[in-house]
């Protein structure tokens, strides 16, 4: 009865790090050059394309390059993908719950 | 951060005595009739209810034969206080390939004249994933869990 969705482990370790959180967080309000992206954090380039990396390997995000600047924007569709499988999972749960405390105190002899 | 996003926390104050919630988890006649909701049934296999003890149960929807449905294994069983029980090992701590990769620690405390009853799911820090080449699946199956969480709300 479980469920569950392709690519969720690297959703999820994409999600893992507070520097990817900061820049999904960036691109949900709209697509930016990497340049941009980097901008905020005191790390070197080379540090901050891996976490780019892990982003993109995980679907969040991709990539694109036009000329010699690369832009990134966000992959909703995968983002909602990993919400919504561990929401899926809460809804299962609080069910469970809701018919344990129903069962105790209504019908239970 | 993985932990919030890989581990569930649920909490209810249930107005009954931990004794009796502690009963209805783990005593095969009443365990049946809520782990799983109407009108699926469930069939109880396993619910050896001790440290290593087999937790197993089956599932219908509608005529056929029983389909499997959580198999694991119980770890710590503290009477009337808490439980555990994980699905990456089946009876006799044997490791195990489970569907869905979790553990369940739920936790019944006495509180004014009823009880705490919290449970804490947790999963593999990267979720649990699988190939599964149909998302109309996971759409299908989200639907179906809010109108059984609809139905459930409505039963008197």
């Amino acid at each position: 009865m479980e469920n569950y969705l392709p690519a969720l482990d690297l959703a999820f370790h994409a999600l893992s790090d507070p520097t990817r959180r900061a820049v999904l967080n960036r691109l949900m309000r709209g697509p930016a050059p990497v340049k941009e992206l980097a901008a905020p954090f005191e790390m070197g380039l080379p540090s901050f394309m891996k976490h780019l990396r892990v982003l993109e390997d995980s679907g969040l995000i991709r990539s694109e390059k036009a000329g010699r600047v690369r832009t990134c924007r966000v992959e909703t569709k995968q983002l909602a993908a990993a919400e919504s499988w561990l929401s899926e999972q809460r809804t299962l749960w609080e069910a469970r719950t809701d018919r344990l405390a129903d069962y105790v105190e209504n019908q239970m002899r | 951060m993985t932990a919030e996003h890989s581990e569930l926390k649920i909490s209810r104050l249930i107005n009954a005595p931990p004794s009796k919630v502690w009963t209805a988890w783990t005593v095969r006649e009443h365990f049946q009739k809520w782990w799983i909701p109407a009108p699926i049934e469930c069939r109880v296999i396993k619910l050896d209810v001790r440290p290593g003890g087999g937790f197993e149960t089956h599932m219908r929807e509608g005529a056929g034969d029983f389909q499997p449905h959580v198999e694991g294994c119980f770890l710590d069983v503290v009477p009337e206080q808490r439980l555990v029980f994980t699905t990456v090992l089946a009876e006799g701590w044997r490791p195990t390939e489970p569907w869905l990769a979790l553990t369940a620690i739920m936790t019944f405390t006495p509180e004014g004249q009823g009880t705490r009853y919290a449970a804490r799911v947790l999963h593999k820090n990267a979720a649990d994933s699988k190939k599964h080449d149909d998302m109309g699946f996971q759409d299908g199956w989200g639907t179906a869990i809010d109108q059984l969480s609809a139905v459930v709300a409505r039963l008197p």
